[in-house]
């Protein structure tokens, strides 16, 4: 815990005494890729024969894509989707979003997030809990900023997680619940593929009211009441062998 | 795993010990600082700076530098480092950092080293490709660069920046000569670099590494000369994607009774190739989902092939056609395995090419089924005045049928905007089949008349389906436009020998007491359908949509019907033309439909409404007696307003609403308008008529579906009202000798309502589960009974339970019962008014036994009940089978299975319908036992649980 701290009141000081800090502020904008076919490709309870089918049947038209924003500045972040509703590419159809506001302030160490799954809406009112990042030898451009590679991992879901941060873009903010590097997540990697969630637009700019939480209804937990959920679902999921992440964001 | 942990964590005690001894007069936490330059000694300011562990890399603190280039992380801990700076344009410096015994550890100046312009601008700006950093190799993914199918790595290190091919080959990478290619790391043939680089396709490589290697010579000698050369390394692709796997059945049964099943499937990341085959006399005909999926691949499901535009309701189906007539293979079928004995065959290759822009597919499928098929069937006609009479039957049919299909399928993606789909499916059928029946009529049970029948005949027929779909989205968002046109033929050729022999009792002459058929029909048709669709989507905002749509058909049938006698001239048989059962007849039917739809899409809710007009137009021209060659004329025309309302909504946490009304108008079909006598059953005759209007059907519908995820409670509520409109019904006319004249015309007053419900919840969550459901069913019929109106009233009234056990791993058990009472009322003769009760509980059981020995039982117990005819029937059906998992590798089954253990499946039906009921007893496949043998590529998975749905 203490650790955390101290990263936090260094990334403060650092960052507050900076002058380029112009670059501090703004919107990014996601696309989040779901490969289905691999996330079925790794439930247990499938024989190869029938993983084979879906790969076979899917695998070559299995991108189902979303846009997402995360807006920042040096003390505080909000991810979420890019449109009030889920659309068509033509935007003839469209369709409800699961309610999903994620918002970090790294001043008071703390965050708020709305989440539905299960069936459910959930409030996650907690400190935060930052990931026990690894930083790799490997770099990259994402939207035009270079990126440095970091990795950890997912306890209760199980998931590799590899995240590419820019460190021209001087926060701590990152998409879906993953923040806490020397620079803004601007790619998202779950899973070797599974999902994958790139910056198509960085954009510098003031912001007004983008920041502030919309007020929601939902039941209010604690980090560890929701990795419990989570742990629970997936147990049961397995266990009755159904997909468990048609019900929650894998 | 607990005693290893002691071990190290004494270890650790240890080594904290003595570091604790070591540096005992070491601060607890320091500072550390230094400042960031380049090679040209400038200050870099704005660097990131990070604390890792020296371990695992693992990010303990970090920060920036300041515009002098500096940085200083204050009251850290003082231990192991490993210190990583990072700037845009430079290698990630790295440098390990000792604990000190100094408060302030100043590492001064950290000189970072540059990244090759050309790297930069090209691998990691143009082509995207990450740029690993190994010391001071540099790797990057040679996926990220495009080169054309067949290239060589030549062909890729040309794209390559920093990399320079001479005419002969000779490469250069960074201004050097490249001495070595190694193929993952190992010298190619020789030492000759252009060997790898131009015989290798570049489709086989992943990672293209560039890095100074030390000489040939240095290695050998041992002796560091300090000279590096220029190497490249190219590491191969596991296997490019490529796979190939199979499975195959053998099985041998008692009573001559054998399967053989197998497919194969071979593909690329682009292309799939599959066959699949299956043989048996078991009455398994068809092809099942799985099998389907598997023979299609990523061909299996494709939307927006329907050419037909018209109302959007906001949920998405795929269509299938019919399992025999339909011209593209349809899954799910199968044949019924209480009919008669049928031996099946089938073996069909596809082929798809699949990229993002264009898609094309190609299968070809044959399958067979012969039958034999023993009844005897009992049935009771409903008069008029409150009579009946009773038909016994004992009848044997023999059929062949052999379908040839083709489909081919192709999508093109021209350009973002544009899209163009064109289908061609067709089939080839080649039919034939014997009937043979002997029929007694009974009134008052005293034996009136009898029948024989003695029937062949064979038909060959040729359907096709084609139709193209060109999409264009307008530059404004939502704007869309589509054309489609298609071309349908069907085409058969038909004949049948029919030989009858009429006896009626209570005639008076002996020309009227035996009537005999021998006559020989040869029907030749053709049916052609021409249609065309337009659909215009106009965006009024971004929630509101104007859709209108346009379809045109014409379809025009022809058909010409030879009726001949038959008789025996000089010992040979010679024939002579039946012209007043001889038909030579033209339809044509011409559709032109025009509608517009208002639709809402919001957030989960997508209403609609609008409104279309349909206009028919048929014409017939039939010579109905081929001496005189008098033409009738037809010649009628019919229009009427569909509207069409719905309503889809997502109203949030897994519950779904949505109701539609609708109106649906079905022309009538070909077979209906035909002024054709269809005397093959002498005692049963049908006749078309070209007077029929389309049928209107008007559709209520709606339900809720509720789904939690959590507690995995399910419910589903629906309800359907249908009404009709010159609804297509089958008046029949019954003649003294009980001879059936039926003929299809429009009536209008009918209809069917029935709500259900289903709900499912768990009793104990993973282990036992609760299904239940509900239904009900009223229905009208009309039709008119020897110029009497009939009208039959059915109410169904079904419960079913469902119970899933699936307490352990090895042990699963799924019970379930369905109670169903059925009421139907005659108005023309109420009488035989009756109620049939058909009850049925089965049970499912798995076992795993130790060795990979498994078990399963399947029970069935149906109970039908008719009071009125004294009916009272308990079936039990009873499968079983033990199967074990065999070989090292897990790939192959071996089972026994016994079906019908009770030989107790009879192949009874029952049926109550508008003006008869019928009970039907078909000798079929009953009690036998099979050894069947399982070979699987990617291993046998035995099956314990049921599958709760394809995910």
């Amino acid at each position: 815990m203490k650790k955390y701290s101290i990263l936090y009141s260094s990334i403060l000081l650092f960052v507050a005494s900076l002058t380029f800090a112009q670059k501090d502020e703004g919107i990014i904008t996601f696309e989040r890729m779901v490969h289905y076919p691999k996330i079925i490709a790794r439930l247990p309870y499938l024989s190869q024969e029938e993983k084979d089918r879906v790969k076979l049947t899917w695998g070559s038209d299995d991108e189902w894509k979303e846009k997402m924003k995360l807006v920042f500045n040096p003390t505080k972040s909000l991810y979420t989707y890019l449109n009030d509703q889920g659309e068509s590419e033509d935007g003839t159809w469209a369709w409800r979003n699961d309610e999903l506001i994620i918002t970090r302030d790294f001043e008071k160490e703390k965050k708020t997030e709305i989440i539905e799954m299960l069936g459910k809406t959930y409030i996650v009112d907690d400190s935060l809990h930052t990931p026990n990042w690894k930083v790799m030898n490997q770099i990259k451009d994402v939207a035009g900023y270079i990126c440095m590679k970091a990795v950890t991992e997912d306890t209760v879901k199980k998931q590799k997680i590899t995240a590419w941060f820019a460190g021209d873009i001087p926060v701590s903010a990152g998409p879906e619940r993953y923040f806490g590097l020397p620079g803004a997540i601007l790619e998202l990697d779950i899973n070797e593929g599974d999902v994958v969630i790139t910056a198509t637009k960085v954009e510098f700019k003031k912001l007004d009211k983008e920041l502030i939480m919309p007020k929601a209804k939902g039941k209010k937990i604690k980090d560890v009441d929701y990795d419990a959920l989570l742990r629970n679902h997936l147990k049961d999921s397995i266990k009755s062998q159904r997909n468990p992440y048609w019900a929650i964001r894998y | 795993m607990k005693k290893a942990i002691t071990i190290t964590q004494a270890i650790l005690c240890l080594l904290l010990l003595t570091c604790g001894v070591v540096f005992a007069q070491n601060p607890a936490r320091i500072n550390i600082k230094g400042t960031a330059i380049d090679s040209s000694n400038a200050v870099m300011p704005f660097a990131t700076v990070m604390l890792l562990t020296p371990k695992d890399s693992t990010l303990v603190n970090f920060g920036r530098t300041d515009e002098k280039g500096a940085f200083e992380f204050k009251n850290v801990k003082n231990s192991s480092y490993l210190l990583k700076i990072s700037s845009v344009g430079y290698l990630p410096f790295q440098e390990e950092i000792k604990p000190t015994d100094k408060a302030i550890n100043d590492l001064g100046n950290l000189k970072l080293k540059p990244i090759a312009k050309e790297l930069m601008e090209v691998v990691i700006k143009t082509a995207r490709a990450p740029l690993s950093i190994k010391g001071d190799t540099i790797e990057y993914n040679a996926a990220s660069f495009k080169v054309p199918p067949g290239s060589t790595v030549e062909d890729l290190l040309r794209k390559l920046p920093g990399v320079q091919i001479d005419q002969e080959g000779n490469i250069k990478a960074q201004g050097q000569d490249v001495k070595k290619v190694t193929v993952d790391g190992k010298q190619f043939f020789g030492s000759d670099p252009k060997l790898a680089t131009k015989n290798l396709p570049a489709e086989a490589i992943t990672k293209i590494q560039v890095f100074n290697d030390k000489t040939e010579q240095s290695k050998v000698t041992g002796i560091d000369d300090g000279k590096k050369e220029k190497t490249m390394n190219l590491e191969l692709k596991e296997s490019f994607k490529k796979g190939g796997f199979g499975k195959a059945t053998v099985g041998v049964g008692t009573d001559q009774r054998a399967e053989l099943k197998g497919n194969y499937n071979k593909f690329d990341s682009k292309q799939q190739f599959a066959f699949i085959g299956n043989m048996n006399n078991t009455n398994q005909g068809g092809i099942s989902w799985d099998d389907y999926q598997d023979f299609k691949g990523s061909s299996a499901f494709n939307w927006g092939d329907d050419a037909d535009f018209g109302f959007s309701s906001g949920r998405r189906f795929i269509y299938f056609g019919d399992e025999d007539e339909g011209v593209s293979i349809s899954p799910g079928g199968g044949g019924n395995r209480n009919r008669g004995f049928s031996s099946n065959g089938s073996a069909g290759l596809n082929y798809n090419y699949d990229t993002k822009k264009t898609k094309f597919t190609s299968s070809y499928y044959y399958n067979q089924v012969r039958s034999v098929m023993d009844s005897y069937s009992f049935r009771r006609t409903f008069l008029q005045n409150n009579e009946s009479f009773d038909t016994k039957d004992t009848s044997n049919r023999t059929s062949f049928n052999g379908n040839h299909r083709v489909n081919l399928r192709f999508q093109k993606e021209i350009d973002s905007l544009n899209t163009l789909i064109v289908i061609s499916n067709s089939r080839f059928t080649d039919a034939s089949n014997t009937y043979g029946s002997n029929q007694y009529f009974y009134k008052n049970n005293l034996f009136r008349n009898g029948t024989e029948i003695d029937n062949s005949g064979g038909k060959n027929s040729f359907g096709t389906v084609n139709s193209a779909i060109y999409r264009h989205k307008f530059k404004k968002k939502g704007r869309s436009f589509a054309i489609s046109a298609g071309y349908n033929m069907n085409q058969g050729d038909a004949n049948a020998r029919q030989v009858a022999l009429n006896n009626f009792l209570n005639a008076t002459t002996v020309n009227d007491a035996i009537k005999n058929i021998r006559q020989l029909n040869t029907t030749n048709s053709t049916t052609n359908l021409y249609k065309g669709s337009l659909l215009f989507v106009e965006p009024l905002n971004k929630k509101l949509f104007l859709e209108t749509f346009y379809n045109t058909s014409l379809q025009s049938s022809k058909v010409n019907r030879d009726v001949d006698s038959i008789y025996i001239k000089n010992e040979k048989e010679a024939y002579s033309i039946v012209n007043e059962l001889s038909r030579n007849y033209l339809n044509e039917i011409r559709y032109n439909r025009v509608g517009t739809s208002l639709r809402y899409s919001s957030k989960g809710l997508n209403l609609s409404g609008g409104l279309a007009w349909q206009h028919y137009n048929l014409t017939g021209e039939f010579i109905n007696n081929k001496l005189t060659q008098v033409k009738g004329i037809v010649s009628r025309s019919f229009s009427a307003f569909a509207p069409n309302v719905s309503l889809n909504y997502d109203l949030k946490n897994n519950r779904y609403l949505y109701a539609e009304y609708s109106v649906g108008v079905q022309e009538p079909n070909i077979r209906d308008l035909q002024p054709i006598v269809d005397n093959s059953n002498p005692r049963y005759i049908s006749e078309g008529n070209p007077d029929l209007l389309p049928q209107v059907t008007k559709t209520v519908s709606g339900g809720f579906n509720k789904f939690d995820p959590a507690t995995f409670i399910n419910l589903y509520i629906n309800f359907n009202f249908d009404s009709y409109t010159n609804q297509v019904v089958y008046n029949q006319t019954i003649d003294e000798n009980f001879i059936t004249r039926t003929k299809p015309v429009n009536i209008s007053g009918g209809w069917s309502a029935g709500p259900y419900l289903g709900f499912g919840f768990p009793l104990k969550k993973t282990k036992a589960t609760m299904n239940v459901n509900s239904s009900i069913f009223y229905s009208k019929n009309l039709s008119y009974i020897n110029g009497i109106l009939n009208n039959t009233n059915n109410d169904n009234y079904n419960i079913g339970v469902r119970l899933d056990l699936t307490p352990l791993d090895w042990f699963t058990f799924y019970a379930n019962a369905n109670f169903g009472i059925s009421n139907t009322k005659y108005s023309i003769n109420s009488d035989q008014n009756q109620q049939v009760f058909n009850n049925n509980f089965g049970g499912d059981m798995n076992i795993k036994f130790p060795k990979g020995i498994y078990f399963n039982t399947k029970f069935n117990y149906r109970v039908y009940k008719n009071e009125r005819f004294g009916f009272d029937q308990k079936i039990p059906l009873m499968n079983m089978s033990v199967y074990k998992v065999v070989g090292k590798a897990q790939k192959a089954e071996l089972r026994f299975t016994a079906y019908d253990i009770f030989k107790r499946n009879l192949g009874i039906t029952q049926s109550a319908n508008q003006n008869f009921v019928s009970q039907e007893r078909v000798q079929t496949l009953s009690r036998y036992f099979m050894l069947s043998f399982t070979y699987n590529m990617r291993g046998v998975k035995a099956q314990i649980r049921k599958r709760n749905s394809w995910d």
